[in-house]
């Protein structure tokens, strides 16, 4: 049931961009760099000042790549009703995020869409959140 | 009936009469000035005038149906959402912000509101780097709050940050001598059922994360910054909270913006989450850090 919550979450806050709890999104992430990936979870960091969880990435050439993204707060997530165990190691997701700033392979993971069609918003903003561009 | 009237003689029936409807008379006239007062009632509830909107609070509030403390103040003893603005613009970011349409002037040759941009992130947004929101931001951050209070203390814990204000109520000065801090030196004290929480002793610093939304104008109060915070229940599950910033050295004038924190009593079985933002902050000033 946590998790329908969740879920509807995403349906209303779907493509807004993630806001960031302690620091702004701009100084990390590059709004005009959206990223949408597929793989499979390898680690998930269920920490402060935000979530991280890691996604190997298989490329055209057929060349895995571990990328990393970051979600809202435990806290937020939690209070959100999001348990800590939304996302594990060997699920296949699609996020959706704009990637860092330093062109490393690491993005903002503000929506996660599993293959039965369920997305889970991970970002750290409740409801004041604006539009993507 | 009749055995009643039996005793009593001719003449005294005579009188009997006259003394009932005198009586019927006199109950109506009393009765009159109620019937006039729910008359009028009726016809103010019709135009919308109820007691909540004509004196700024519910007749709840007004009453006892406000949580109080055994001493009888107002007990704010709880869980809640964090502060929320009544108006204003919204912030691309998760926390409260203050409405720029209430800004007065600025002080002609004071101190910069906004602070500019040096290409340096520890100082464009020194946030990134765990660096403390202070008050007021850290207070209007996105995150629950619990307040604890006793007769001589009220205790205010934020998530975020974990930011902690411990706000003497005993009637006691603010401290002497203090270097300029991030949260201030506060006391409290009441007047009726509201608690005015008096601030100052700030250090230069963010007042807000309108940054979020505009780099450029980072919102800066000095270190004559000095706020006033009013706390009153507006219902039994709404607190009114008010922040009156004072900063001479920025504002011509004082000038206040109204919130409200919403009682959230099912939060407090979870409680407050831990917050150590040097746990894992990984991307600090923009240079993600390895895997």
């Amino acid at each position: 049931m946590r998790l329908r919550a969740f879920f509807l979450s995403a349906v209303i806050l779907s493509g807004a961009i993630p806001a960031m709890a302690h620091h702004s999104f701009t100084a990390e992430f590059d709004e005009s760099k959206p990223v949408k990936m597929t793989g499979t979870v390898t680690k998930v960091e269920w920490q402060n000042p935000h979530i991280w969880f890691f996604v190997d990435v298989k490329g055209d050439d057929g060349r895995v790549t571990n990328w990393g993204f970051a979600g809202g707060a435990p806290g937020q997530l939690m209070r959100r009703g999001i348990p800590r165990d939304s996302i594990k190691p060997g699920m296949t997701v699609i996020v959706e995020g704009f990637r860092a700033k330093d062109g490393s392979n690491n993005a903002s993971g503000g929506k996660v869409t599993f293959p039965d069609g369920r997305s889970v918003f991970t970002a750290g903003s409740e409801d004041q959140v604006p539009k993507a561009k | 009936m009749r055995k009643l009237f039996a005793s009593v003689n001719v003449k005294d029936q005579a009188l009997e009469r006259p003394v009932k409807r005198a009586k019927l008379a006199r109950i109506l006239w009393l009765s009159l000035p109620v019937c006039g007062v729910f008359l009028a009632a009726l016809a103010l509830g019709s135009l919308g005038w109820t007691p909540e909107n004509v004196y700024g609070q519910s007749s709840a509030a007004a009453g006892k149906e406000i949580p109080r403390t055994a001493d009888g103040k107002p007990d704010f003893n709880g869980i809640y959402e964090w502060p929320k603005a009544l108006s204003g613009e919204m912030c691309k970011c998760s926390a409260t912000i203050f409405d720029k349409t209430r800004f007065p002037p600025l002080k002609p040759g004071g101190e910069p509101f906004f602070e500019p941009r040096t290409g340096d992130p520890r100082h464009d947004e020194p946030r990134d780097f765990c660096m403390p929101a202070g008050f007021p931001a850290g207070m209007l951050s996105a995150n629950a709050l619990q307040i604890s209070q006793t007769k001589n203390y009220m205790v205010i814990v934020h998530e975020f940050q974990r930011m902690t204000r411990i706000i003497p109520l005993d009637g006691r000065p603010h401290r002497e001598g203090l270097e300029p801090t991030y949260y201030g030196d506060s006391v409290g004290h009441w007047e009726g059922d509201t608690l005015v929480v008096d601030t100052t002793e700030f250090k230069r610093w963010q007042l807000d994360d309108y940054f979020y939304t505009n780099p450029k104008e980072y919102r800066m109060h000095s270190d004559a910054f000095h706020t006033i915070e009013r706390m009153r229940w507006k219902d039994p599950t709404t607190v009114a909270y008010q922040i009156t910033i004072d900063d001479p050295k920025i504002f011509t004038t004082s000038w206040s913006q109204d919130f409200e924190m919403k009682a959230k009593p099912d939060w407090d079985k979870a409680g407050l989450y831990e917050y150590v933002c040097e746990e894992n902050n990984r991307c600090p000033g923009g240079k993600c850090q390895g895997q």
